[in-house]
């Protein structure tokens, strides 16, 4: 563990809450998914250097901040990291651009263009004017994003960047993420209690309940699992999928990077970049294609794996991207479903849900 | 001396120069402690947050007294005061040293109040932006605690135009030097004029007046 690029160590013991982490890992962006009071915000601040612990050892993208065994221990002003608290910190003393200013001591020395570069990618030029109550929530949310980016860090650490926003402001802050993620070759680290974020952003997912860790790997694999089921599930676990829109015969279809293709409902039509979610229990299996039906999407998939897990069935599928449907025992028996069967899969395009 | 107005403005600059210089003294040193308080978790905390309070509640006369006693070139600090060659009892500077003793308290514990307002994790997000302890002090933390300062700057300033008991115990009432515009309605009052001690009084409410106008102002414009 100790060769990964990025590992946290920590032990934290006090009444009431405890933190027991060794987590190591070579992926770009890892995400810290739990429920509240799981601990994440406060590896955070030990990743930060604001709580200190006994025998911590923390390393992110390379650099070593904490190794008690080495005797090092940097303070939090020296790590070069960019952090984005819950709920933006803004500081309301100052404008926008006199906030994206405050980290430009150490993005001179680090990266100069660090700035310039963030304005761009989260969009916020006309906004620099402007004092800290004219932002809306979205606004001030891209803001403290690029607060922490101008400053030229070493690393990126997100703490739920999405909780405090509505549903729908999340859809128009999810895609500014997204480009963060995709368009800076920075290391990152994101708190979310949110199985759409996790799996949309993650490169690797870090499970944390009661200051444990229960899991980790492959986001998709890791949330799915018999072991994180249940807590993924209790926090809105879905299929989500990322790609493009294409207009055929009136319809918006999506394409997933990996292929599957959904007839949209108009009303999702927009951008050419989306995320789409789906949930299990409304994806409806058919052994035989079906006649005339509302539903617009008909997908003819493979079976790879049933699970049954306490009367519910929950059936992957190869529908050009792995696809989960949950159906109940009966039905699977009934369609008798096992893996390397052909079944087909309906989607109503109304069960579509835009994420952003 | 009736009615002698004359005096009027000497005595009127006098405590307006005291007020300033005292809160000037004690702005640095109340904030650095008023920051620790709202921020530290030390042990005798409490026993600091009293000891700074006591001024508050003693009778002024006493801490004029011990003041009187620490200044005194027969006092614990005789040593100090007599290798300075300076003599601070009765002078302009034991009227400044009063009335800062005085208000130190209260603008300690504005002080101690408005860090307490400021949210630690502006402070945190500055560290994380590269500032050390000192610089995110006065870039974020002195800055969203300014309306509280001032309030309390104001405040220990007015008490210190006010200061009565302390100062005469220890600088006296010497007219052009120690004479303040309390002490000077006082010593006009024993003397019998009236009219003088009336002025000085119209004096006395014309200045905080216009203190607690500005003091409003203050809290009114400035953002939070």
């Amino acid at each position: 563990m100790s060769q990964r690029t990025s590992r946290i160590r920590c032990h934290i013991d006090r009444p009431g809450f405890s933190l027991d982490v060794d987590v190591g890992w070579d992926e770009r962006v890892a995400v810290v998914f739990g429920p509240s009071g799981s601990g994440k915000s406060t590896l955070f601040e030990i990743v930060l250097g604001l709580e200190r612990c006994a025998g911590a050892h923390i390393r992110i993208g390379g650099s070593t901040f904490d190794d008690e065994a080495a005797g090092l221990y940097l303070p939090t002003e020296c790590r070069d990291l960019g952090w984005v608290p819950q709920s933006p910190t803004l500081f309301p003393h100052l404008s926008v651009s006199e906030n994206l200013d405050f980290g430009r001591a150490r993005a001179a020395d680090r990266d100069p263009a660090a700035r310039k570069r963030a304005i761009e990618v989260l969009e916020i030029g006309d906004l620099l004017g402007r004092s800290i109550d004219q932002l809306s929530g979205g606004e001030a949310q891209r803001v403290a994003i690029a607060r922490a980016l101008a400053s030229g860090p070493s690393a990126l650490l997100l703490d739920e960047p999405l909780a405090a926003l509505d549903l729908p402001l999340r859809a128009r802050v999810l895609p500014y993420l997204m480009r963060v993620r995709d368009q800076l070759d920075l290391p990152i680290l994101y708190i979310t209690h949110d199985p759409d974020e996790a799996q949309l952003i993650g490169d690797i997912i870090v499970v944390l309940d009661a200051g444990r860790i229960v899991a980790s790997g492959a986001p998709r694999d890791v949330l799915w699992s018999r072991a994180v089921l249940p807590l993924s599930e209790a926090l809105g676990l879905e299929n989500v999928f990322e790609g493009g829109i294409r207009r055929e015969h009136g319809s918006p279809t999506f394409v997933s990077n990996a292929g599957l293709q959904l007839v949209l409902p108009v009303s999702l039509d927009g951008d050419t970049r989306v995320r789409i979610g789906l949930r299990a229990e409304d994806v409806v299996l058919a052994a035989d294609r079906p006649g005339k039906i509302s539903a617009r999407n008909v997908l003819e998939s493979r079976v790879i794996a049933c699970d049954d897990r306490d009367g519910d069935v929950y059936v992957s599928l190869d529908a050009g991207e792995k696809l989960v449907a949950k159906v109940t025992a009966a039905a699977a028996a009934q369609l008798a479903l096992a893996p390397g069967s052909t079944v087909y899969a309906i989607v109503k395009a109304q069960a579509l849900r835009r994420l952003g | 001396m009736n009615g002698d107005l004359s005096a009027l403005p000497g005595i009127v600059a006098l405590t307006l120069g005291v007020g300033a210089v005292a809160t000037a003294a004690m702005l640095a040193p109340a904030v650095a402690l008023g920051f620790c308080l709202a921020r530290g978790n030390f042990r005798g905390k409490a026993l600091v947050q009293a000891l700074v309070a006591v001024p508050m509640v003693l009778p002024p006369v006493a801490v004029g007294f011990a003041l009187l006693i620490l200044l005194g070139r027969n006092g614990p600090l005789a040593f100090v005061w007599s290798a300075l060659d300076i003599d601070l009892v009765f002078s302009w500077w034991a009227a400044v040293i009063a009335a800062a003793v005085v208000g130190f308290p209260l603008l300690t514990r504005a002080c101690e109040q408005a860090f307490g307002e400021v949210d630690v994790r502006f402070e945190q997000v500055a560290r994380s932006l590269g500032l050390g302890p000192l610089r995110s002090f006065f870039a974020v933390t002195l800055p969203l605690a300014r309306r509280g300062v001032l309030y309390g700057s104001l405040l220990a300033f007015t008490r210190a135009l006010g200061e009565f008991g302390a100062t005469a115990l220890v600088a006296g009432i010497i007219p052009g030097r120690t004479e303040t515009l309390a002490l000077g309605i006082y010593s006009r009052v024993q003397l019998g004029d009236e009219s003088g001690a009336l002025a000085l009084c119209a004096a006395s409410f014309a200045i905080a007046l216009i203190a607690m106008l500005v003091a409003e102002g203050w809290l009114r414009r400035s953002r939070p």
